[in-house]
């Protein structure tokens, strides 16, 4: 962190990697290592325009650079899309409290992503990778609006190259070349889709809010305890220190408190998926 | 390890000041330090700089000035710096606080919560904060507004200050109430003397006097002194009364702006001089459409009743959960500073009602 918690430390970007129509990863070099868990996300700055915060897609074991996927849908995410490799950055963190992996272990662990909501998943993936004996099973199950809209794409049908993985995609709508589950990711959530043992697992959720919602009806339905389901609840962090107060979440703050919590913890706050 | 501004200390070191030495009491201990005093506008007291206590201009004031004291400590907008250097402004000189009043000084327990005694310190709030001595005085008089024994709190200061001064008919009771207060009050030790019990006596009478008048005009207008405001805001969730109080409201965001325990703020980027990208914290008002929305394009918080119910549930739930306290201290001002007119005493009455 720089001497003010406000303030970033001076990063550049390295190369963009297209992934969608509207998404891109930014591979990103802070001027001083940078060192996060998975859960913890970063405010990344353009100079002059803003600062937006984002969950790093990459391995966090590696704190020299980093990859971070963003969907281009505000101020900020418009401006970095235009950028090109080489441009002047600005980074600020770790933030929030990062996953308790040690929780995880010995248990089955399914990870369940929506859009570009796998991008945070993808480095809980490669901590969860690094270590994988540590867990009973890891089970991916991902959904997309359509084909063309898969990040990662290549990584995610070969399973990240791991045999010993569970990786299921699902397409709200498939086109011409499409093989695979048609339907809305609930849909690959279904016992016959999932083997596994509800009770005694962890699930890992991100993507956008109507789908966390429905996810996490269709893992209560199927077992799972309301403190074994981890969501990741998009809200406004702006200073990402639990001070400027826009990101309150009933008695909490989504950026110092989360921004993962679990679902017991805000299962009675008023509208938390919206 | 960040002092506590907020002692709790129960041995104090109280002494008394004649009336007529009140001047150079203050000249004595504001002497090479900026000064803020309050002066006398009409039927209302302004906070304004000056470079010593002026006699005659300057005045300790019956009731709270206009300006919430918030804005000494946590500037309306601060430049925090250039991307890549993070400096801070020029340091900020050695300063005094005369004449703040309870309700201004128990809200600074609320921006030492945030800015202070949570993780990460913010640099520029703990320096202006170490700088700033705070001398408070009894309220002797209240605004038609006043309303803080509705809110667990009452018209003079119990901590917080360095230096309180409560004016009696035999003169001043002066109490020090924290360390630097003590060691500030050794330069003017030659104007003090013990207090004796006789103005002590007169001084808690002054107190309950004052505390029953703000109490008696905060039950006039139908809130209770001690009714549980956390419950009633809690239980008033999703109910009418935010549509028939929003229905008021402009979202000029004047009652965030004006409180003085609320904290909220902006980090904004643009680009300064020498085309240089540079970062401000400005105040924010929570009123306002997309103060919790994401880009894109959730907003918690879309209606106007949301955000008000959320402004209460912030001062009466949110708090009392993480501090154990209201962030709200019944200065009133919001009432006076509302465009829709829009009373939060008539807000807390009618969600106690509902109870």
């Amino acid at each position: 962190m720089s001497c003010n918690p406000y303030m970033p430390i001076p990063a550049k970007l390295e190369n963009v990697v297209r992934e969608t129509a509207n998404i891109k990863t930014f591979f990103v070099r802070p001027a001083k290592p940078l060192a996060f868990k998975a859960g913890q996300f970063i405010a990344l700055t353009v100079p002059g325009i803003g600062e937006a915060p984002f969950t790093p897609s990459s391995a966090p074991a590696v704190s020299e650079k980093m990859e971070i996927t963003i969907m281009r849908v505000g101020r900020v995410t418009e401006k970095l899309h235009a950028l090109e490799p080489g441009a002047d950055l600005a980074i600020r963190g770790p933030l929030g409290q990062p996953y308790p992996l040690e929780k995880y272990y010995g248990r089955e662990v399914l990870i369940v992503g929506g859009g570009v909501g796998l991008a945070p998943l993808r480095a809980l993936l490669f901590a969860l990778l690094e270590d994988a004996s540590k867990y009973k099973k890891i089970i991916v199950r991902y959904g997309a609006k359509t084909p063309a809209d898969i990040v990662y794409r290549k990584a995610v049908e070969d399973g990240w190259g791991r045999k010993e993985m569970d990786v299921m995609i699902s397409v709200d709508k498939r086109d011409a070349g499409w093989n695979g589950n048609e339907g809305v990711v609930t849909k690959i959530l279904s016992p016959d889709k999932l083997k596994c043992n509800p009770k005694e697992g962890v699930a890992v959720v991100c993507g956008p809010p109507i789908m966390m919602k429905f996810a996490t009806l269709e893992l209560l339905h199927l077992g799972y305890a309301p403190e074994n389901i981890y969501l990741s609840m998009e809200k406004n962090m702006s200073c990402g220190i639990g001070k400027c107060g826009h990101c309150r979440l009933g008695p909490y703050y989504a950026c110092k408190d989360g921004p993962v919590f679990t679902f017991d913890r805000i299962k009675n706050l008023p509208k938390i998926w919206d | 390890m960040v002092p506590s501004f907020f002692s709790s200390q129960k041995e104090t070191v109280v002494y008394k000041l004649e009336k007529t030495r009140l001047d150079d009491f203050l000249g004595a201990i504001a002497k090479g330090r900026e000064v803020y005093a309050l002066e006398r506008a009409e039927s209302q007291y302004h906070l304004v700089r000056s470079d010593s206590w002026q006699a005659g201009k300057h005045t300790l004031g019956a009731f709270r000035q206009v300006e919430p004291l918030k804005a000494l400590v946590f500037r309306p907008r601060e430049l925090l710096g250039s991307l890549g250097s993070a400096a801070l402004g020029a340091p900020i000189p050695e300063r005094i606080v005369i004449g703040a009043k309870n309700c201004d000084v128990a809200a600074l327990k609320i921006h030492d919560h945030v800015f202070l005694n949570t993780e990460p310190v913010d640099p520029s709030y703990k320096e202006v904060r170490e700088k700033t001595i705070i001398v408070s005085c009894d309220c002797t008089d209240a605004r038609e507004v006043c309303f803080c024994p509705a809110v667990k709190e009452q018209p003079y200061p119990k901590t917080g200050f360095d230096i309180n001064l409560a004016p009696t008919d035999l003169g001043y009771v002066v109490e020090a109430g924290s360390e630097r207060g003590k060691q500030l009050l050794k330069k003017a030790e030659n104007l003090l003397s013990a207090a004796d019990a006789a103005i002590l006596k007169e001084r808690d009478q002054n107190r309950q006097k004052i505390s029953k008048k703000v109490c008696a005009q905060t039950e006039k207008m139908g809130l209770t002194c001690g009714a549980d405001l956390r419950q009633a805001v809690e239980k008033s969730q999703g109910k009418k009364i935010w549509d028939d109080f929003a229905a008021d409201c402009v979202e000029c965001g004047a009652c965030n702006l004006i409180c003085c325990t609320c904290h909220c703020f902006l980090l904004a980027d643009g680009k300064g001089k020498n085309n240089t990208a540079s970062r401000i914290k400005q105040w924010d008002s929570c009123l306002y459409k997309n103060f919790a929305a994401v880009a894109g394009g959730a907003n918690p918080r879309r209606h106007r009743a949301e955000r008000l119910q959320n402004r209460f549930d912030k001062k009466f739930s949110f708090f009392p959960e993480i501090l154990g306290s209201y962030a709200c201290d019944g200065c009133g001002r919001c009432v006076e500073a509302c465009t829709g007119k829009i009373d939060i005493r008539e807000v807390l009455k009618r969600a106690v009602n509902e109870l």
